[in-house]
């Protein structure tokens, strides 16, 4: 079998003996099933009364945006001990005084890091898919594909924080890659809220003018989670700048990973 | 064989390692020697690559020590062994033999094997949290002993062993001597040094000061430890 591989079974392994894992799972999936009485309200707007489905249909999209955010931060904590915790408990030593790559080490702890969070989240959003449609008989379709598309923000974030923890103490790389995180949250979002239609119908003039540079190749986490929302809604994305934010995303992730492998290369252990 | 060709290692201006250059021969049984800060540790982890020299080469059996290859066969006990605390020794050891290769039933019956040798059939399945400082490095010890291996590395290996586990450590080293196995051992125990190893090293200041047999470094009616206080003795005047 490939270390690589291997690597990422045994870090999904590792992760999964700690009881809290199991727990933090048990209670998300708890927490969000305690939303299925919203779909039961009888709720009007403008003395309308409004449809189960379309209520499910909104709270849904919110909840989706909940648990990606909730998703960066366990991510982050999770990400942010990796080589720390390696290097302590003498994990590093096991794998690199074999014949194996520092580079297969490092994307084997990344991958299987990914692979975690990645069900995990694809767990929630699963059960909200699941709640909706027994509860209402609608089908959101498109949700679990956008979850799988926001995996690709978990795999940026996890990068990020590895990358910032080989020089930065293990918190502060955390908390770093939030402060990135939510600056695009900031740029994208005002973005998205420029060109929605309700904006655009009362300034017209809103959207004129491009962003600026550094907002175009900035990391895409929000688009992306923008361009996951109009998957669920079927509506149109609006993309800043030529490059779609899971190209950006992508580009990054690669950039990160390149200067991580490099960096630990000649790290001494 | 392995080969150290003029290797210097510097943290900042300190020179850990100064010019150091040597052969070890297959099969041969070598010690390093040499006071806290010789630089001894520092040769042990530039031989597996986890620090890089600032200048020289190493190789093992023709590769240079940046290969992965070159670990291929090489067995490696860390002084202060550690096994990561969620692990039982039996599931570390199975890591180990899963990354020399091993899969499934062969993978456990070395592993077995190995914990027979080591005197670690009882608490195997334990979590290694629970381990004293002895049994962790017994574990450590079988890890590597895992595979056959042809290199042992071996940095303070009996550090926390009482004196049947050092008198086991011993028997194992004989043993593999036996079977033609280079051994490299790193330790301030001399006198053990003297029973196990062939030929011996001693460092200083990053510097080898002798590199022989043991037998032609102590002459008549002096101990392995009356030469090395010696020469430390002469190189501080």
């Amino acid at each position: 079998m490939n270390n690589v591989i291997r690597i990422s079974i045994y870090t999904l392994r590792d992760q999964m003996r700690h009881k809290s894992f199991y727990v933090l799972l048990g209670l998300s999936i708890l927490f969000i099933l305690t939303i299925r009485g919203c779909y039961d309200g009888g709720y009007t707007v403008n003395g309308k009364m409004v449809e189960p489905a379309t209520v499910a249909w909104h709270v849904s999209k919110i909840v989706f945006h909940l648990i990606a955010a909730g998703m960066f931060l366990m991510v982050s904590m999770l990400s942010m001990k990796i080589f720390s915790r390696d290097h302590q408990d003498g994990s590093v030593v096991l794998f690199l005084s074999r014949s194996v790559f520092r580079w297969q080490y490092v994307l084997g702890r990344v991958t299987g890091t990914w692979a975690l969070c990645l069900v995990f989240m694809f767990i929630l959003h699963l059960t909200v898919f699941l709640t909706v449609w027994v509860k209402t008989g609608t089908i959101i379709s498109g949700y679990l594909t956008a979850s799988l598309i926001c995996s690709i923000n978990l795999l940026f974030v996890i990068a990020c924080v590895c990358f910032f923890s080989l020089f930065m103490p293990d918190f502060i790389s955390a908390f770093f890659t939030m402060g990135i995180l939510f600056v695009g949250f900031i740029s994208d979002g005002g973005y998205q809220i420029i060109n929605s239609d309700i904006v655009r119908s009362a300034v017209p003039s809103s959207a004129d003018g491009g962003p600026a540079m550094w907002r175009v190749v900035y990391p895409k986490v929000f688009m992306l989670q923008a361009y996951a929302d109009a998957i669920i809604s079927k509506s149109d994305f609006h993309n800043m700048g030529p490059f779609h934010p899971l190209l950006n995303l992508s580009l990054y992730i690669f950039l990160i990973m390149v200067l991580m492998l490099g960096y630990f290369n000649r790290k001494e252990i | 064989m392995i080969i150290l060709d003029s290797v210097t290692k510097k943290f900042g201006a300190f020179a850990a390692v100064d010019n150091v250059s040597y052969t070890i021969r297959k099969g041969e049984s070598f010690a390093l020697l040499g006071p806290n800060g010789a630089g001894k540790t520092t040769i042990v982890r530039m031989l597996l690559d986890f620090i890089k020299p600032s200048s020289g080469a190493i190789t093992i059996n023709g590769r240079s020590t940046s290969e992965p290859e070159s670990r291929q066969h090489i067995g490696y006990i860390a002084e202060q062994h550690m096994i990561p605390p969620f692990l039982s020794g039996f599931e570390y050891l199975l890591r180990h033999a899963s990354l020399i290769g091993l899969s499934g039933q062969d993978a456990v019956k070395e592993v077995d094997r190995v914990l027979e040798i080591v005197a670690m059939q009882g608490p195997q399945r334990k979590k290694s949290a629970t381990y004293s400082r002895g049994m962790q490095q017994r574990i450590g010890l079988g890890a590597a002993l895992l595979g056959q291996p042809r290199l042992l590395i071996l940095d303070e290996p009996i550090t926390g062993l009482d004196p049947i586990g050092i008198r086991d450590v011993r028997k194992i080293l004989e043993n593999l001597r036996g079977q033609g196995v280079t051994v490299i051992l790193n330790s301030h125990l001399l006198s053990e040094v003297e029973k196990t190893c062939e030929t011996a090293a001693i460092l200083y200041k990053g510097k080898i000061l002798i590199k022989d047999t043991i037998t032609a470094i102590v002459k008549d009616h002096e101990t392995l430890e009356d030469v090395f206080v010696r020469f430390i003795e002469q190189e501080h005047e």
